[in-house]
């Protein structure tokens, strides 16, 4: 018989062998990263171009994710509907996305379909048309979907948020789709020069999860990719940091029955020594449901159907922030308790709350390698912030290592309720005076991007 | 295919409960998924919401189980966890290292049997709110975001019980009390009424034998059938046209079809797919790429337990009528009525639709969630084959025949159209 009010212990201790991943580099410089995996008879290429919309220029904002769309608007032998149907013939899903730093292109692909999968995937990467008609049309798609964003509360407070954040000079500051006026003045030669100088195989890299082998996939490879564009390396830049003076930005929304709230500021970038150390601090504060802020503005205050708070890393930025949507009456409220919050873990946080945090993260690990999509993802971010190889060797011992002085040095280091940048978007008739008691200046704001 | 030809157990424990277990070794994980057979289509007018509050209630704590501790227990030990209401079912489920197995058996387990006790009016008034926010989050303060509740209250008739939306209406969710939440637990969170599935890493004899240990002394209540009229077609069209604050037209068709695994239900998935499901499908070339009068269409069909609908959903491109993308959209249809389908659209929905299997095997809690509906619908967990053989049979003449049995009837329209002011 058992006893119900006894917590069951855990059973023996589980084995996890960590994914082994493969490296090699073609002849025109591409690095390859493969892991073999075989349960299921598909694979997955992720290619990783180290060209997100951080190298729009000046006026010409929107212009990367313009080029992105384009990538697969008609390539090799086939125009656009064609290229598409001989994907979708196949089975196969390719998917072109575009952030701040990187396109991805990836391919899900059944393993016996592989070859001509790639093939079509190489005719992308290296001949695309840019064809002037399908320019015009996907330039007033992306000025037809700007429109909308006003529609979204929750797209325009992230968009002030880094915008007001990131300041005028840096280019982590423009929304990743682009301003209207400037992609008005994107032409064609432009993501023709653009392709020219950065997609090149030197600033990019090719990560094979899935059921093969290395020497497969290497001649694979170097059959389909080894006549892409020459090129180089381009020039890295290094962006500016901005500080914020802990601003209110409130954006009307008229008739809004729900406030979003984002409140944050610029954090130590990724390669900081004391990463793991803010990662063990976040789940702490906002990384999860059973995090303080979570738990205070939705289990007790009942104002949200949820709150987080996370450190965003770019990579060459990045930021702490807290996002919420909570009914308008409470904007007020919420944004008091998300500040009481961000003050109090400055107090320290408890023995207890690190052991939690550190079981959680270090149990949860086996399941960050369930799918081909999670491993390919996993070494994708080993490739955009140059972390070691030996990265997830090391990952377990780097949390179990973290103290709790280590953990409250950096919440008194990186935590800046005082100065946090504060959006809000909302009606205003219903918010305005619920924003007084912050002392703080309170900037309306009616375009996203200033 | 072998691959998708799944090794299983499934028996049923003295008390009702259905357990299906599947092996799968690869990694040392284990999920967990539990479907009670009670969604909102068990509500009333007027009551609307019960079943999804109740979801929440379910993470509140039972007897043995403090607040925030039923979270707390599975994200210390690594895991996740979530659950989610529809019209027909509500599941629990949880992803775990394997050796925490037996921690999932016993909160689920405690829950199942031992909510009340633990039920208090300060958690049922603190989850009023968290769905009330909810509500206002996901539906009220989204663009567009009211359609879906209006078009189900015209498509589904009065009486029937997919007339209202699962989250319910702010009126009725403020009114529940711990009696309704009471009798709401009594009548339909039994183990008769539940089906529990482990995909995963474990030992399958140990594991039967705690679902004895946890399960087995919960008494069995019922297993609760309901009794659904067909709705039948509509009589006539209906026309609705709300105004919000959005820059964009956008129109939506509703059609009465088929239910889930009914004898059309996959030739209208396959009829979706080739009119939005890809840039060469009908609707998606004609309105979007060709004439661009359109931003975005989107076709799909739903497929409930006791009824189906089909939907059409298309933004106009600013200053283009939905008059005419509506008219585009009959012409397609009759295109295809009068001459079919190629046969390579056939082919590139249905390969995609079998790749698709094969890609979703990698996730256990997918893996797990399937098993369960099918041990729902089909009484059998093992029928990804003969699901994907409903697809492979699909053939032109299936087409037109969804097309004119269900298209070509009356339909339900709703238009959503901007506020003349416009603000931010």
């Amino acid at each position: 018989m058992i006893n119900r009010a006894i917590k069951p212990v855990p059973s023996d201790d589980i084995t996890f062998h960590l994914p082994a991943f493969e490296k090699f580099d073609l002849e025109n410089g591409l690095k390859v990263f493969f892991v073999k995996r075989s349960q299921l008879p598909i694979l997955r290429f992720n290619l990783i171009l180290n060209a997100g919309t951080r190298f729009d220029p000046e006026g010409k904002k929107g212009m990367v994710n313009l080029f992105s769309m384009m990538l697969d608007e008609g390539a090799g032998d086939y125009n656009a509907l064609e290229l598409n149907d001989e994907f979708d013939i196949l089975g196969s899903n390719f998917d072109i996305n575009t952030n701040n730093d990187n396109i991805f292109i990836s391919l899900r692909t059944l393993k016996e379909n592989k070859e001509r999968s790639l093939e079509l995937f190489s005719d992308v990467v290296k001949k695309p048309h840019f064809d002037d008609n399908a320019y015009a049309r996907e330039q007033r798609k992306i000025l037809t979907r700007i429109l909308q964003l006003k529609d979204d509360s929750e797209e325009i407070a992230n968009i002030v948020f880094e915008n007001q954040l990131f300041g005028k000079s840096n280019p982590y500051s423009y929304p990743i789709i682009g301003l209207e006026q400037d992609i008005k003045s994107v032409a064609v030669n432009d993501l023709k020069d653009f392709y020219k100088n950065y997609f090149t195989p030197r600033n990019a890299a090719m990560v094979v999860v899935g059921d093969s082998e290395k020497e497969e996939i290497k001649y694979l490879l170097n059959k389909y990719f080894k006549d892409w564009n020459e090129g180089g390396t381009p020039a890295e830049q290094k962006v500016l940091n901005h500080h914020n003076e802990g601003n209110i930005y409130l954006v009307h929304k008229e008739g809004a029955v729900q406030t979003e709230i984002r409140l944050g500021h610029i954090s130590s970038e990724r390669n900081s020594p004391d990463y793991f150390s803010k990662m063990l601090l976040n789940t702490v504060l906002g990384g999860q449901f059973t995090s303080r802020i979570n738990l205070n503005l939705r289990e007790n205050k009942g104002y949200t159907y949820g709150a987080f708070s996370r450190f965003n890393y770019y990579k060459d930025a990045a930021y702490f922030y807290v996002s919420t949507s909570v009914n308008a009456e409470n904007t007020g409220n919420a944004l008091r308790e998300i500040i009481k919050e961000l003050k109090g873990v400055k107090d320290g946080i408890t023995a207890g709350e690190l052991e939690f945090a550190q079981s959680s993260l270090i149990r949860k690990f086996p399941s960050n390698f369930e799918t081909n999509r999670h491993i390919a993802a996993n070494i994708s971010t080993m490739i955009i912030h140059s972390l070691p190889d030996d990265y997830f060797d090391t990952y377990l011992d780097n949390i179990k290592q973290v103290t709790i002085s280590d953990v409250n040095k950096s919440a008194i280091d990186t935590i800046h309720p005082e100065d946090a940048l504060i959006v809000v978007a909302g009606d205003r008739k219903t918010i305005y005076n619920q924003l007084g008691e912050f002392g703080r200046n309170i900037i309306e704001t009616d375009n996203p991007v200033a | 295919m072998d691959l998708l030809n799944i090794d299983y157990d499934k028996y049923t424990l003295g008390n009702g409960l259905d357990v299906i277990l599947h092996k799968n070794d690869s990694l040392p994980i284990v999920a967990v998924n539990i479907w009670y057979k009670a969604g909102s289509s068990n509500e009333k007018k007027g009551k609307t919401g019960i079943a999804h509050l109740f979801e929440h209630m379910m993470f509140q704590g039972s007897l043995n189980v403090a607040k925030e501790q039923h979270f707390k227990f599975i994200q210390e030990a690594g895991g996740t966890l979530n659950g989610s209401t529809s019209f027909d079912r509500t599941n629990y489920y949880e992803k775990v290292p394997s050796n925490f197995l037996e921690l999932i058996l016993w909160l689920e387990s405690d829950r199942m049997g031992y909510l009340l006790p633990a039920l208090t009016q300060e958690k049922l008034n603190n989850q009023k709110d968290v769905v009330t926010n909810e509500r206002l989050e996901r539906y009220d303060n989204q663009p567009y975001g009211l359609a879906w509740e209006k078009l189900i209250n015209a498509v589904y008739p009065e009486g029937h019980p997919y007339n209202w939306p699962t989250i319910g209406f702010i009126n009725d969710i403020a009114s529940f009390t711990l009696d309704d939440v009471r009798s709401f637990f009594n009548t339909y969170y039994a183990p008769a009424n539940a089906s529990l599935c482990i995909t995963g890493r474990f030992d399958k004899q140990q594991t039967k034998d705690h679902i004895e240990n946890y399960f087995g002394s919960i008494p069995g209540g019922k297993s609760v059938q309901l009794k659904v009229k067909d709705p039948g077609p509509l009589e006539k069209d209906i026309l609705i046209t709300h105004k919000e604050n959005v820059q964009l037209e956008r129109l939506y068709l509703a059609w009465r079809t088929d239910k889930g695994f009914g004898p059309d239900d996959a030739a209208l998935d396959i009829l979706a797919d080739i009119l939005s499901g890809s840039k060469n499908a009908r609707l998606y070339k004609n309105l979007v790429y060709d004439k661009e009068i359109a931003q975005d269409v989107t076709a799909y069909q739903y497929s409930g337990k006791y009824a189906g609908h089909f939907m059409i959903i298309v933004t106009a491109k600013p200053g283009h009528s939905l008059d005419i993308i509506k008219s585009e959209i009959f012409k397609e249809l009759e295109l295809i009525c009068n001459q079919g389908v190629s046969s390579r659209e056939l082919l590139r929905s249905k390969n995609g639709i079998k790749s698709g299997f094969i890609y979703s095997m990698q996730n256990l809690d997918i893996l797990a969630d399937q098993l369960n509906f099918y041990s729902f619908a089909l009484n059998n967990p093992n029928s990804f084959n003969a699901d994907l053989e409903r697809y492979e049979l699909v053939s032109d003449d299936d087409i037109k025949k969804s097309v004119s049995t269900y298209l070509q009837k009356c339909y339900t329209e709703l238009r959503i159209l901007p506020n003349e002011k416009q603000a931010i």
